[in-house]
């Protein structure tokens, strides 16, 4: 009798905890996603069961800690500084949903850094013309102009007007080099470097042989709740303060 | 020993529990999931259309894409507009599937195959290969993941710059300025070397290199990010003709007499 009544006990205990599980994982599914730190409850639920989903699906790339690697232009998750959308959970469940250039219709797709060392730099815009080493030296100065690092003043004026003009880098990221998160464009002028060490190589290297850095679509391998946990994971690497209270 | 006493009433009854909480996780699982949800909407959708989900991710999109706002700052309206196209857009698919337009709209077609075929991408895309993966696949296509040659190049016509070339050019650059026998030949010289005289129908060129950085090899850290979009993209057009050989096997192909 007391083994039933243990087994009893356990069950309606595993049950409880199914329930309340299931309740929660569905106010999470119907909740704002961007409304979700104000819900600590619910986003201390969202984070711990988006862990574990970051480290099967995310951290091969991004690394456990979701530093990323720049030796592989994988961004840092946890600075705060958002290549594409501006780093609400649901821009960050977009790019999981359906990825960047991931070949899904739905992913961000719409731009690639060009390579201007080559021939044809960008073969689906036949209007982007290749530039001399030259050019993209004046270009590199522009940019360490802009940063507030030493450069060479007539190389940078020089520069300054390919990038508004000829080599058309404005189209993408502003005429300011601000870039612009709607199409994964980065700003240009701080100091946070998504391809090499942000050196005079490493920018001549991404303005020679260009960049198109890839993220999968994980919809068709993940359930909307484990896309919605792992976002709410990924926002709370750059938002420690609140996801933890 | 004592004789076990069997109690067939509390038997019964723990039977009958065990029946009754089978059953109501059964009928708990056949209503709320997904796949098989007939009564309520399951959380992660905002509408059944005859059964088919219309996703809740899509419409928090179209919301934000349409409005610029977040479900929380949506009014009613705004909500309801959303929701109405997007129930219009599917009722307008399942007519379509059901007229078959498959069969006859062209851009229906076109549209199928090139989903199929992002489909397949999309599955070579989400395998992420091993480093040493990567590794092989550099060390055996390396010709791929060279710089762009640099030379700075003078071409001499009976006694004169031809003023063809323009400082420091890139190989292709120079190739195009100079054509390609005279660059073929600028090539191979080093640094403040000249050539012998090229005849041409143009006069008798000489060249002299001011210039000549040659392609070199980047490090595998540094092509790394070519190598992985390359491997990826043989990897699609594997899968791709893999996958078109599959649906031809299984396919019952009947070709016209006159056309075999």
């Amino acid at each position: 009798m007391r083994f039933i009544i243990v087994v009893a006990i356990a069950c309606f205990i595993g049950a409880a905890v199914f329930a309340t599980t299931s309740f929660e994982e569905r106010r999470l599914l119907r909740a704002d996603p961007n409304a979700l730190p104000t819900d600590p409850a619910l986003l201390h639920f969202a984070v711990s069961r988006g862990e574990p989903l970051f480290r099967a699906h995310c951290a091969a790339c991004h690394g456990v800690s979701g530093a990323g690697n720049p030796t592989s232009g994988v961004p840092n998750l946890t600075d705060n500084d958002w290549l594409y959308g501006t780093g609400r959970i649901a821009d960050i469940a977009q790019v999981i949903e359906y990825g960047i250039r991931s070949r899904n219709a739905r992913a961000w797709n719409l731009a690639i850094m060009p390579a201007y060392a080559r021939p044809r730099p960008n073969p689906s815009d036949p209007h982007i013309q290749p530039l001399s080493p030259q050019e993209i030296s004046d270009v590199v100065e522009f940019l360490f102009d802009r940063q507030g690092r030493n450069a060479d003043a007539a190389a940078a004026v020089r520069g300054a007007a390919l990038f508004e003009g000829e080599a058309g880098c404005y189209d993408c990221h502003s005429t300011d080099a601000k870039g612009d998160s709607a199409i994964g464009a980065p700003d240009l002028t701080d100091a946070i470097s998504l391809y090499g060490d942000g050196g005079r190589d490493a920018l001549f290297q991404s303005i020679a042989y260009g960049r198109q850095g890839v993220c999968p679509a994980w919809i068709r391998r993940m359930s909307a709740a484990a896309i919605i946990e792992t976002a709410v994971y990924v926002y709370s690497l750059s938002h420690a303060r609140n996801a933890n209270q | 020993m004592p004789e076990t006493q069997i109690n067939s009433t509390r038997s019964l009854l723990f039977l009958s529990i065990g029946a009754i909480a089978g059953l109501l996780l059964a009928g708990y699982s056949l209503f709320t999931a997904r796949s098989a949800s007939s009564l309520s909407v399951p959380a992660e959708d905002v509408a059944l259309v005859n059964q088919q989900a219309l996703s809740r991710s899509d419409y928090l999109m179209l919301l934000h894409t349409l409005y610029g706002v977040d479900l929380s700052e949506a009014t009613r309206e705004q909500r309801q507009k959303v929701l109405n196209d997007m129930i219009r857009e599917e009722l307008f698919v399942q007519r379509g599937k059901e007229l078959d337009l498959v069969s006859s709209d062209p851009e229906t077609r076109a549209a199928l195959v090139n989903a199929v075929e992002m489909e397949i991408a999309e599955n070579a895309i989400t395998a992420q290969p091993s480093e040493a993966s990567l590794r092989q696949y550099y060390s055996a296509h390396q010709d791929r993941y060279l710089s762009e040659g640099v030379m700075n190049v003078q071409d001499w016509v009976a006694g004169r710059d031809s003023g063809k070339t323009k400082g420091d050019e890139f190989y292709f650059a120079a190739k195009i300025h100079l054509g390609n026998q005279l660059f073929a030949i600028a090539r191979d010289l080093s640094d403040g070397s000249s050539s012998s005289p090229i005849s041409m129908a143009d006069g008798v060129h000489v060249l002299h290199m001011l210039k000549n950085k040659r392609p070199v090899l980047f490090d595998f850290d540094k092509a790394r990010p070519l190598v992985l979009k390359d491997y990826r993209d043989e990897a699609i057009d594997r899968l791709k003709v893999g996958d078109e050989s599959f649906l031809r096997k299984r396919a019952n192909v009947r070709i016209a007499d006159d056309l075999r």
